[in-house]
C-alpha cells in the first residue's frame, strides 16, 4: 500500500527528450492508466519510477519515500512485463520464488505466498513446469503471480496483455481489474489500447510527445477531453473535428469565445430531427455495419468528411443525400492555435 | 525449419560434385589415419629392412611406460588449466563489453585480434615475454624475488604453456560468449533486478544458466583444442621440456616418431588420441542436438 508521486519528472536521451515534465499523483490503491501513441514515452516513465532507467531531473516518490536514488529492489515494487520475462530455466515455482528467496522470506512463508498466488490466478497444476510448456495466456497469469506474490506497494504494468489474441486479453483484463481490486494495490499501467484503458483505469493519464495532455477518470476525459489530441485519440471511432465554418450560422450554439474548431462524437450527429439541433446536408459516402451499430462515413457540403456511429442498419445507399442534426450541447469547443478546450 | 531439396537429374553428377572434397579427405585424412592404425601393430627394425607384426605390444608397452602416464597426466592438467583460465577470462571480458557493446565495436574487434594470429608466432611471442634473460615478465618478478627460469624449472615451463594456449583461445571464447549473452534478454536481468538480486546474483542465478549451451560447446572446443591444437605453441615454447615437463601426448606423438624415430609407438600413441577426439565430438553432437533445453 502507498501513494506515488512524480514530481516534474524529465527523462533525456541525449538531444531527444522522451518524457519532458510530468506531475502525477497516485492515489493509495488506485490503478491509474498511462496511455498514448506510440513512442509518447510510457513506458519510459514506467521504467523510471521501476528504477529500470535513470531520471533526468525531477523527483519520484513511492509511499513518500524519494527513490530517485534508489535501486529497482528496494523501491518495494513488481513489474509485469510485456514480453513477461519469464526465467526460461526455471520452473514455475521457482519463477514465483526467486523474488522472495533473494529478499530471505522464511520457507514457510515462501510457501504460503506461492500457493495462495497459485491458487488465485488457477496455475496450481503448473507450479513444476517450465515456462516454455505454458500457453501465453497461463504465462501471463504466471507473470502477474511473480508480482503478486511479493506483495509490493505498487504493481507496474508495461502492456502486459499485447502478445495475447483479442480473446484472451478481454478475459485477462478483466481479471487483472478483479485483481487489483481485491488486493487494492496501487497500480501504474501502460497501454496503447484505449478500450483496455477505459475499462480498466480510476484515472487515465493520456500522454503525447513525453508530455500530460490529461489526467481524469474515463468518463471526465470521455466527456470533457481537454485539448484536441486527446478528443482524437480517446473513442472509437474518433471524435469528428470540424472548423467553426462548418457549421454554417453559429449564432444561436453560444460558442466561447476564442472557439475555431468543435468536436461532436460520432454517436452524437443524428439522422433524424431534433428541437433546436443544427441541420447540416451531407452525402453517404460509406456504411459500414459491425453488428449492433454501423458507421456511417458522410461528406459534409462543407467538404468535410464526418462519422456517425447510428443503431441498427439504416437503409442507406452510398450517395444518398441525409441531413445531419446536431445538438448544441454536443458540440466540444476548441481553439486550434493552443490546442485546448475553450469553455474549461 | 524448411530445407530446400534440389533434385538432379543426372544421377552421377551429385558424386561428381563430392569426388574433390571426397578425395582430398580419403588421401590427407582417412588413408594416414588407416597407416597409423596399421603401423601402431607393427615393429620396424631400427634401419628400417623389416617389418614384424607384433599386435598390441606397442599399446601395452606404452601404458607400462611411465613416461606415457606421466605425460597423460600432464595433458589432463595442461588441458583443464587452459580451459579453465580461457573461459574465465573470455567470460570475464565478454560481460565487461557486452554492457558496452552498442557503443563501442572498436573494443570488441582488438579482442578478437589474437586467435588471428599462428600458433608459432604466439608461442615465441610468449617465449620472448617470459625469456629468462631477456623477457620482460621475469625481469620483474625478480624484482619480487621470484626466480623465473621455465628452462629449468618444470613447473614454471608449465604456466608458461598453459598462458600462451590459453591467450590465443581467448578470442574464440569471447567471441561465442559475447554472442550468448546478447541473447539473454535484457528484461530478464531487470525482472531480476526488481526481485532483489544483486548484479552477482543476477549473473550466477539467472545469465549463467543461459549461457550454459555456449557454455558447454566451448568446454568441448577448448579442451580439444588443449589437447590436439597447441603443438605450435609447445614446440616454439618449450618442446616439450624442461625432462618432459611439457611433454603432452600431442607432443610426445612427435617427438618419440620424428625424433625418437619410434614409428610403431608413435603410431599407437596418435591411434589412442584418435579415440579421445572421437569420444569428444560424440558428446559434443549428443548435445548439440539437445542444446536447445534448459
Ligand atoms: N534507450 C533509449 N535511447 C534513446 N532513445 C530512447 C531510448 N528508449 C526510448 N527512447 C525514445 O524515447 C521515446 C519514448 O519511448 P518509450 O519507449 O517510452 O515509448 P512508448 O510510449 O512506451 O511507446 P510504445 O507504445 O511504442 O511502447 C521514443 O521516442 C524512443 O525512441
Ligand atoms: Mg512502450
Amino acid at each position: 500500500m502507498a501513494t506515488i508521486n512524480l514530481v516534474d519528472l524529465h527523462k533525456d536521451y541525449g538531444n531527444s527528450h522522451a518524457v519532458r515534465g510530468i506531475n502525477l499523483s497516485v492515489a493509495d490503491g488506485e490503478l491509474i492508466v498511462l496511455v498514448g501513441p506510440s513512442g509518447c514515452g510510457k513506458s519510459t516513465l514506467l521504467r523510471m519510477v521501476a528504477g529500470l532507467e535513470t531520471v533526468s531531473s525531477g523527483r519520484i516518490e513511492i509511499g513518500g519515500r524519494d527513490v530517485v536514488k534508489a535501486e529497482p529492489a528496494e523501491r518495494d515494487i513488481a513489474m509485469v512485463f510485456q514480453n513477461y520475462a519469464l526465467y526460461p530455466h526455471m520452473t514455475v515455482r521457482g519463477n514465483l520464488e526467486y523474488g522472495l528467496k533473494n529478499r530471505g522470506t522464511p520457507r514457510a512463508e515462501i510457501d504460503r505466498r506461492v500457493n495462495e498466488a497459485a491458487e488465485i490466478l488457477e496455475i496450481g497444476p503448473m507450479l513444476d513446469r517450465k515456462p516454455r510448456q505454458l500457453s501465453g495466456g497461463q504465462r501471463q497469469r504466471v507473470a502477474m503471480g511473480r508480482a503478486i506474490v511479493r506483495e509490493p506497494a505498487a504493481f507496474l504494468f508495461d502492456e502486459p496483455l499485447s502478445n495475447l489474441d483479442a480473446k484472451l486479453r478481454v478475459q485477462m483484463r478483466v481479471e487483472i481489474r478483479k485483481l487489483q481490486r481485491r488486493l487494492k494495490t496501487t497500480s501504474l499501467y501502460v497501454t496503447h489500447d484505449q478500450l483496455e484503458a477505459m475499462t480498466l483505469a480510476d484515472r487515465l493519464v493520456v500522454m503525447n510527445g513525453g508530455l500530460v495532455e490529461q489526467i481524469g477518470t474515463p468518463t471526465e476525459v470521455y466527456d470533457r477531453p481537454a485539448t484536441l489530441f486527446v478528443a482524437s485519440f480517446i473513442g472509437s471511432p474518433p471524435m469528428n473535428l470540424l472548423p467553426v465554418s462548418a457549421l454554417g450560422n453559429t449564432q444561436g450554439l453560444n460558442l466561447p469565445a476564442g472557439t475555431d474548431m468543435v468536436g461532436i462524437r460520432p454517436d452524437q450527429m443524428h439522422l433524424e430531427p431534433r428541437p433546436g439541433a443544427t441541420a447540416l446536408p451531407a452525402t453517404a459516402e460509406l456504411l459500414e455495419p459491425i453488428g449492433g451499430e454501423s458507421h456511417l462515413h458522410l461528406r459534409l457540403d462543407s467538404g468535410h468528411s464526418v462519422i456517425l456511429s447510428v443503431p441498427g442498419r439504416p437503409s442507406i445507399t452510398e450517395g444518398t443525400a441525409v441531413t445531419v442534426y446536431i445538438e448544441p450541447a454536443a458540440l466540444h469547443p476548441f481553439d486550434s492555435k493552443t490546442g485546448r478546450r475553450t469553455d474549461a | 525449419m524448411q530445407t530446400k531439396r534440389t533434385i538432379f537429374p543426372n544421377k552421377l553428377l551429385p558424386y561428381v560434385l563430392l569426388l574433390p572434397q571426397l578425395a582430398v579427405t580419403l588421401i590427407f585424412f582417412i588413408w594416414p589415419a588407416l597407416q597409423a592404425v596399421k603401423s601402431s601393430f607393427e615393429r620396424e627394425d631400427p634401419f628400417g629392412f623389416r617389418t614384424t607384426f607384433i599386435w598390441f605390444e606397442n599399446y601395452t608397452r606404452l601404458f607400462a611406460d611411465p613416461n606415457y602416464v606421466n605425460s597423460l597426466s600432464r595433458t589432463a592438467v595442461f588441458a583443464v588449466s587452459v580451459t579453465i583460465l580461457s573461459m574465465c577470462v573470455s567470460l570475464l571480458l565478454a560481460v565487461a563489453v557486452n554492457r558496452v557493446l552498442r557503443t563501442n565495436r572498436i573494443y570488441t574487434t582488438l579482442l578478437v585480434w589474437p586467435y588471428a594470429v599462428a600458433p608459432v608466432v604466439v608461442g615465441i611471442l610468449w617465449w620472448f615475454i617470459f625469456n629468462p634473460t631477456i623477457g620482460i615478465l621475469p625481469y620483474m618478478m625478480r624484482g619480487l624475488g621470484v626466480a623465473w627460469n621455465p628452462r629449468v624449472n618444470g613447473d614454471q615451463a608449465m604456466i608458461l604453456v598453459i598462458i600462451a594456449a590459453s591467450w590465443k583461445q581467448i578470442s574464440y571464447n569471447f567471441l561465442f560468449f559475447v554472442a550468448g549473452l546478447q541473447s539473454v534478454p535484457q528484461s530478464l536481468t531487470e525482472a531480476a533486478a526488481i526481485d532483489g538480486a544483486g548484479p552477482f546474483k543476477r549473473f550466477f542465478t539467472i545469465v549463467l544458466p543461459l549461457l550454459s549451451p555456449t557454455t558447454f560447446f566451448l568446454l568441448i572446443v577448448n579442451i580439444n583444442y588443449a589437447m590436439f591444437d597447441t603443438f605450435g605453441i609447445i614446440d616454439a615454447t618449450t618442446s616439450g621440456g624442461p625432462n618432459q615437463a611439457t611433454n603432452t601426448l600431442v607432443y610426445k606423438v612427435y617427438a618419440d616418431g620424428f625424433l625418437g624415430l619410434n614409428i610403431g609407438s608413435s603410431a599407437a600413441q596418435s591411434v589412442i588420441l584418435m579415440l579421445i577426439v572421437i569420444a569428444l565430438t560424440a558428446i559434443q553432437f549428443r548435445f548439440i542436438e539437445r542444446r536447445v533445453q534448459y
